[in-house]
Formats: C-alpha cells, sequence, structure tokens
C-alpha cells in the first residue's frame, strides 16, 4: 500500500554563507496510512524543523516530501495553502483557539473555512466532540476551560476536516500530567478506532509512550527507530528512556 | 532616577503613546481653534454686522462648545484606558519587582504629565498656526470688506489659558483614574492581561430585545420631543431631550451586536459560511468596550451632517434674497420729511456730491401719512401711501408694471427703496387724492453712472457732512452696503457650518480609525490563527473589510436617522429667514461625507490589513 507520507533525503540549512547550520542532513522515512508516529531529539535535533517542512510553513533546501502522492516541495501559493487547509491537520503545543469564539464555534470554524455545506456542519462538530469527550464545554469560551480541555478542542478542531495526516507538536507541553494523559489516550483512541493517522513530535518519554512506532533524530539524521509492537506501554516506555538517554551523546563520547 | 525611568517609558513605548498622543495634541488643537474662532472673529464679525442669526450660531456655539470638551475628555479617558490595557504586562513586571503600589501610581502620573505636556503644546502650536491659516483664508474672502482692521493673526491669550484650564482639568482626571485604576489592579489579572479576553457573557435573548427596545422607545421619545417643540429654546427639557437621545443611542448600541448576533446565528446558511461567524464573534465581543465610542461618533456625525447641511442650505437661501432687497444703487431717506421737507439733489450738490453727473435714473418721491383714513375694501389699510405717479415711476427704474388708475386705491407689497425702509404694505392712490395729505417721508432713489465704489464714498461723506445733518435726519443705504452685510453673514454662517461640520467630521473618522487599527493590533494573533488554520488571505482581507465596514457605518446608519429628524426641526427654526433648500445641501453634505469619511474608512481598512498581515504564517 501507498505510504500517506513519504520523506526522502529531506535536507535543510538555515543561514547564509558566513554561518550555514545544518538543521536537516539526509533524513528519510515512510508514515503508513493509520499509524500513530512520534518523533524524538533533544533541543536542535531539527525535530521541529522537519515538523515545519512537512506541514508546509517552511521550504526544504533539498530532498522531497511526498503527502498521499503530492510532493509537497512542488507546490506554490494558493495550492500550497489549500492542501494545507484540505489534507493536514494541526494540534500546537500553544492551543491557538480564538478566544471570542466558543468550543464549538472554534472546532466549527476549520469547517466554514473549508467552504463545507452549513447543513451538515452542525452534526460534524457534535460526533466529533462526543470523540474526544467534548459535549461539555461546546458552549464554553477557551478562557472557561482547562488547559486540557483547550488543547482537545484544538485536536477535534484538527480531525474536523478529515486530513491525511494530523502533525501535532508538543501537544502536551503546556499541560499538566493528568490532563496529557487524557489527551493522549485519546488521540491514541482516535488512531485506533477511527484510523487516524498522527504525527507527533514531543521531546518526553512518557508522552512518546503512547505512540505506536517512534523515530529518533539526532544532528539531522535518522539516529533510531523503536516500534512497540506487542510491548505494553510500561515496558515500551523503559525502552525509549534507554535510546533518549543515548540521543545527547552516548558511551563513546564520554571520556 | 525615577523621573528618569518614567521619561525613558515614554520615549520606548512611543508606539504605543503615539495614539494616546495623536488624540491629544489633536484635541488640544480643535478646542483652541474653535475657542479662538468664537472670542476673535465672530466677536469682530457681531460688531461689524449686527445680524441676528449671529446671535443664534453664538448660542449654539455655546452648547456645541461644552458638548465638545466633554467629548474630548472622554475621548482622552478612552485613549488612556486603551494605553493601560497594552501595558499590563508592563506593570505586572514592576509589581514583581517589588515596587510599591504608590511607585507604581507615579510613575504612570509621571508619564501621563510628560505627554501631557508635550501634546499640549504641540496641540496649541497647530492650533495657532491652524487658526491663522483659518484667518489668513476668511481674510481672503473679504478682501472687499469696507473695514481697514485686519482679522485673525491674533495670539487669542484668552482661549490658551482657557485651553490650558480646561484641558488641565482633564489630565486631573485621567491622572486619578489612572491611579484609582493600578491601586485596584491584581497582579494575577495583569500577568494574565495580554491573554484575557474581555469579558464575553452572552446576555439572553429576553435582555438583547429589552434593551433594544427601550433605547428605541427612548430615541421615538427624543424625536417626538423635538419636532413638536423646535429647535430654538434652549431650557432645562432641551437638554432632557438631548439626554434621552444620547441614551437612546447608547442603548441601540449596547443592543445591537447581540441582537444581530443571535439574527444571524439563526440562519445557519449564513453564519456558517466563511469568517462570517469569526467577524460576527469579534464584534460582539467588542461591543462592552466599544458601544460608548460608537455613541460617541454617531452623535459627531450627526452634528456634522446637520451642521454641514443647515448651514449650506442657509446660506443658499441668503445669496438668493441679496437682489431682492436693493433694487437700485442707493436710496436716501429723510425722516424729517414732515417737519422740514429739502430737496436732496440740490442738497447733495451743494455738499460735495454732483447729483447731476454722477447719478442716472434718479427720482424724489414722497411719501404720505394716511390722514384721510383710506381703506380698501377686502384688503385693508395702511399708514404709509404713495402716489400712483410717484409709484409707477419707482417701479419704472425697477424694470416692473406699475398699476393703472382703475384699480386704485390699493395696498401694495412691491420693495420700494434699498434696504431698511420700516414699511411692509402701503397704499396707493391717485395723484390728487395724495396732494391732499400730509407728507411724512422723503425719499431719493437712483443708480450711480460711474463706479460704484467710488461714487458711494462719495455719496456717503456727501449724506454724512454738516449740510445733511443740520437739515434733518437722513438714512443712506446702497445696494454695495447691503450686498457686502449678506455676503458677511453668508461667509460666516457657510464658514462656521462648514468649519464645524468638518471638524465634527474629522475628529469622528479619526477615533474610529484609532480604534480600528489598535483593534487591528490586538487582532494579529487571531488571524494568524487564521492563517494556519489555511484561510486564504482573501478571505481574512474579507473579515477585515467587514469588520471596519460595520464599524464605519454603523454608527453612520443612525446618525442619519438623527440628522433627518434633526434637519426637519432645524428648518422650521431657519424658515424665519428662508427655505432651507434640501436636496441641494443634502448633496453638498453626502458629498462632503463621502469624500472625508469614506477616505478614512479605506485608509483605515488598508491600514488594519497591514497591521493584521504583518504577522504571516511564519512566526510563530
Amino acid at each position: 500500500m501507498e505510504p500517506i507520507l513519504t520523506v526522502s533525503h529531506l535536507q535543510k540549512v538555515y543561514g547564509g554563507k558566513g554561518s550555514r547550520t545544518q538543521a536537516l542532513s539526509d533524513l528519510s522515512f515512510t508514515v503508513e496510512e493509520g499509524e500513530f508516529t512520534g518523533i524524538m531529539g533533544a533541543s536542535g535535533s531539527g525535530k521541529t524543523t522537519l515538523l515545519n517542512c512537512i506541514s508546509t510553513i517552511d521550504r526544504p533546501t533539498g530532498g522531497s516530501i511526498t503527502v498521499e502522492g503530492t510532493d509537497l516541495t512542488a507546490l506554490r501559493g494558493k495550492a500550497l495553502s489549500r492542501f494545507r487547509r484540505e489534507r493536514l491537520g494541526f494540534i500546537f503545543q500553544d492551543c491557538n483557539l480564538l478566544d471570542t469564539l466558543t468550543g464549538f464555534e472554534n472546532m466549527a470554524l476549520s469547517l466554514t473555512i473549508l467552504g463545507v455545506s452549513p447543513r451538515v456542519i452542525e452534526g460534524r462538530v457534535r460526533e466529533t466532540a462526543g470523540l474526544l469527550g467534548l459535549e461539555g464545554v461546546l458552549d464554553k469560551y477557551p478562557y472557561q476551560m482547562s488547559g486540557g480541555e483547550q488543547q482537545r478542542v484544538a485536536a477535534a478542531r484538527a480531525i474536523l476536516t478529515r486530513p491525511a495526516l494530523v502533525l501535532a507538536d508538543e501537544p502536551t507541553g503546556a499541560l499538566d500530567s493528568k490532563a496529557a494523559g487524557q489527551l493522549l489516550r485519546q488521540l491514541s483512541a482516535l488512531n485506533r478506532e477511527e484510523g487516524t493517522t498522527i504525527l507527533m513530535v514531543t521531546h518526553d518519554a512518557f508522552t512518546a509512550s503512547w505512540c505506536r512506532r517512534i523515530l529518533f533524530i539526532k544532528d539531522g539524521v535518522l539516529y533510531r527507530e523503536l516500534r512497540r509492537g506487542e510491548l505494553d506501554r510500561k515496558a515500551f516506555f523503559a525502552q525509549i528512556l534507554g535510546v533518549v538517554s543515548m540521543l545527547g551523546g552516548d558511551s563513546a563520547d564520554v571520556l | 532616577m525615577f523621573c528618569k525611568l518614567a521619561l525613558r517609558n515614554v520615549t520606548r513605548s512611543l508606539k504605543d503613546y503615539a495614539v494616546y498622543f495623536l488624540t491629544l495634541t489633536f484635541g488640544v488643537c480643535i478646542f483652541y481653534i474653535f475657542n479662538s474662532l468664537e472670542s476673535q472673529w465672530c466677536m469682530q464679525m457681531l460688531a461689524q454686522s449686527a445680524h441676528y442669526i449671529v446671535d443664534t450660531i453664538l448660542i449654539l456655539m455655546d452648547v456645541f462648545s461644552v458638548f465638545v470638551s466633554v467629548v474630548l475628555a472622554c475621548l482622552v479617558l478612552y485613549a488612556n484606558t486603551f494605553l493601560m490595557k497594552r501595558r499590563k504586562r508592563e506593570l505586572a513586571t514592576y509589581f514583581l519587582l517589588g515596587l510599591p503600589t504608590v511607585k507604581v501610581s507615579l510613575l504612570l502620573v509621571l508619564e501621563t504629565l510628560v505627554i501631557g505636556l508635550l501634546s499640549l503644546g504641540a496641540g496649541l502650536l497647530l492650533g495657532v498656526l491652524l487658526s491663522h491659516g483659518l484667518g489668513l483664508l476668511t481674510m481672503s474672502m473679504f478682501a472687499f470688506y469696507p473695514a481697514g482692521e485686519s482679522f485673525g493673526l491674533i495670539l487669542s491669550g484668552k482661549t490658551i489659558v482657557k485651553t490650558v484650564l480646561y484641558f488641565g482639568v482633564i489630565f486631573l482626571v485621567v491622572v486619578l483614574f489612572t491611579g484609582l485604576s493600578v491601586s485596584r489592579a491584581r497582579l494575577i489579572d495583569l500577568i494574565q492581561g495580554g491573554r484575557k479576553n474581555e469579558e464575553l457573557r452572552e446576555p439572553p435573548l429576553w435582555q438583547s430585545v429589552l434593551t433594544f427596545l427601550l433605547g428605541v422607545a427612548l430615541l421615538l421619545i427624543a424625536y417626538t420631543m423635538l419636532l413638536v417643540r423646535g429647535l430654538l429654546y434652549i431650557d432645562p427639557l432641551f437638554f432632557l431631550m438631548l439626554a434621552l437621545g444620547t441614551l437612546g443611542t447608547l442603548l441601540f448600541f449596547r443592543s445591537l451586536s447581540g441582537f444581530l448576533l443571535r439574527l444571524v446565528k439563526v440562519r445557519k446558511g449564513l453564519y456558517y459560511k466563511g469568517l462570517n461567524m469569526f467577524v460576527l464573534r469579534q464584534f460582539n465581543s467588542r461591543i462592552h468596550t466599544t458601544y460608548v465610542s460608537m455613541t460617541v461618533i454617531c452623535l459627531l456625525l450627526l452634528l456634522a451632517i446637520g451642521v454641514t447641511a443647515c448651514c449650506v442650505g442657509l446660506n443658499h437661501t441668503i445669496g438668493a434674497t441679496t437682489d431682492a432687497s436693493a433694487p437700485y444703487d442707493f436710496t436716501i431717506q429723510n425722516y424729517s420729511g414732515d417737519v422740514s421737507p429739502t430737496d436732496i439733489p440740490a442738497l447733495l450738490t451743494e455738499n460735495g456730491f454732483d447729483a447731476e453727473t454722477e447719478l442716472t435714473a434718479t427720482r424724489s418721491c414722497d411719501l404720505y401719512y394716511n390722514d384721510a383714513g383710506i381703506t380698501v375694501p377686502g384688503q385693508g389699510s395702511s399708514d404709509v401711501v404713495i402716489s400712483l405717479t410717484d409709484y409707477n415711476a419707482l417701479m419704472a427704474l425697477q424694470g416692473r408694471a406699475g398699476l393703472s388708475e382703475e384699480s386704485l386705491p390699493q395696498l401694495g407689497t412691491a420693495t420700494l427703496v434699498t434696504g431698511f425702509s420700516g414699511v411692509g404694505a402701503y397704499l396707493v392712490v391717485d395723484d390728487a387724492t395724495a396732494a391732499t395729505l400730509s407728507v411724512r417721508r422723503q425719499i431719493f432713489v437712483g443708480n450711480f453712472a460711474g463706479d460704484p465704489q467710488t461714487a458711494e464714498t462719495a455719496l456717503t461723506a456727501a449724506v454724512q457732512s454738516q449740510g445733511f445733518a443740520q437739515t434733518g435726519s437722513y438714512r443712506l443705504d446702497t445696494r454695495l452696503q447691503i450686498y457686502l452685510e449678506n455676503m458677511g453673514t453668508k461667509i460666516l454662517v457657510l464658514f462656521m457650518g462648514l468649519y464645524l461640520g468638518l471638524v465634527f467630521l474629522v475628529t469622528a473618522a479619526a477615533v474610529l480609525a484609532l480604534q480600528q487599527l489598535s483593534q487591528a493590533a490586538d487582532d494579529q494573533k487571531r488571524y494568524a490563527v487564521l492563517a494556519r488554520l489555511g484561510a486564504p488571505e482573501g478571505m481574512r482581507d474579507r473579515a477585515v473589510f467587514t469588520q471596519v465596514f460595520l464599524s464605519f457605518f454603523l454608527p453612520l446608519a443612525l446618525a442619519a436617522v438623527h440628522s433627518v429628524v434633526g434637519m426637519t426641526a432645524a428648518n422650521a427654526v431657519i424658515s424665519v429667514v428662508g427655505q432651507v433648500d434640501s436636496v441641494q445641501s443634502s448633496l453638498v453634505t453626502a458629498a462632503l461625507l463621502f469624500v472625508i469619511y469614506g477616505a478614512y474608512f479605506l485608509a483605515t481598512y488598508f491600514g488594519a490589513r497591514t497591521v493584521v498581515r504583518g504577522n504571516g504564517l511564519r512566526t510563530r
């Protein structure tokens, strides 16, 4: 089966002649439909650059990114923003809800921007809100919600448009552990039950342990890949910790 | 050290203060021009041509002046509140560093003082320059005015003192307000100031409807009062009417957004289309702070429309009546003709004015007392009588048809003399009857043969000479003099009206523009979110347009309704002088409004669009 996302030989260089920063050197991987993939790495490893390139916010200097057979590096202007609008969903660390709109309206907005028929909007919003346990906050404004609720509304907004790929950038970064757990449980349920493909960037091992598969990036290249397989979360967590401890530098670097 | 911090704060947050500074400077400038106009230019005009319209205008000006200062005070307070909101984070930092509340208050007071003094200076300078310019402009319009002294160009010390005093009070209020709001601020609110929104309570539907109905009812009461009572009686009831109208407008705008939101929400096809939902919510979330300014703007627009339209119309009326009251170049009347009749042309020649060569188409006539008690059946009677020959001669001079012997006696109303006659209707009788009556007044009319300006000067000199003063009580009216007098009134009315109207219009538009631009700065983040959600640029631009459009044209719409009612009432006042030419004045007003307001609207839209676009996709 054709993978949803194919990243091949991706390169990104910041700066000009004087000070070149190689954020991504030569990165290749694929994500299949229905996968819940995590990307981990220390600060400065290039994981945010990677996410920016996939989400078309930034343009790579070399290599290609293909989503559902469309080469993103070939898209320009209106086609690009159209692609972003229709095929990608975003969840950010700061959840980016509009403070003047209620929870319901925040979710509905992503559909009205797409031009979805007004008749089906209410039904789809309520359905998705049910999936994420958001029935109680539909009429609340963001400032009346907890951080976790806000982030779940953002998640609902991201999946409402039925994107090919949901990109999550440190979605639990601003949440306490309980709210983080709840959000991740629901993301994982979405992935299992609805088959939503999720690509999540995080530096937190606990958050990453909810993924089915984890890619570790170090100094702009793919360093390791872990698959959860049949392991339970606890064992997977331990495995992740093992790799994470090596990310900053392994024993060869000591001494 | 403390002063240094305050000064540095002012220079550092110059961008934030710019809005505040401009508002203050603009306010001081308007106030100075307005008041110096009243105290120098108008008073001189009043002394020159004592026309009764000027009195009315001065009363209205006084009312406006108070109104303007109240509006300016509100404006300054508003600008200050806006500024405080933008600096919440900064204040929080001071508190976190352990600065006591008193010191923070003092810091803000110092800053307000610096800005206040700067803007007062700048505003006065600008005001003096602009009023200078206005004075020059007026002088050029009055180049032929027969007064030796010059207009304008006077630095009105009284006005400067008045301005400083008024704004001193306004600053004091602002300082008190600032101090109070700082001492009541809670640190947690200040820290979260950037994030927290205004209170977003959605009032229940019945409350919106009730407020809306109450507002409309109050407006209707005020309208009725205005139409029934008219504009001229400035008594407590007049101010009650103003208060009712203002409150009605306030309630109208207060409930409008909630009403609108409810209305559109029901129509899902409209509500869930593009960014409509977002725009409406934005509008609604702001209404708690904007309804006051919307009311002020609506009232300012009302003043602008009303004043401009009325004065343009009135000016037109005055222009049309100029010729009717001056049928000949001059008229000399001898009021003492009943006791000491004289030969006016001969007297003129005696006193250095050659009536034979300098004048053409002259005519000496007598007006008689109605000794015989002549009445015309079905028309009535008059105390003033003129013979048929004299009447027909005067009518011939004016190029109008005379009367025939058969139709006499008859009551006439056509103008007999140039200028003031003191005669309304008069009786025209046959010459034989007239000969039996006693003379009441002598009149001598005619046109100048040569240049009217020099002839008029010579004639005036002759009539004012001893030869005339010793033989009776004379009155000289010339067409030129009447023309100039009317011209003076005309220019005064037009100038005052346009000036006041434009000032109000520009103020309203400037306030709106400032408000919208500062809101756009607040909106930047929201539009960035919309961009990230994939809303195309065209869609976002349309949303900005709708937001600016709503805030510009909702007040305009209500102001238009107000002014239709107001102008109907004003017409009743002006019809004492003449009817307002409503079609023409409405067109002129609409054109002015369209150009200025439209320009402000477009400038604001493009400005807001740039501000909103400024934070595009790339900044995170």
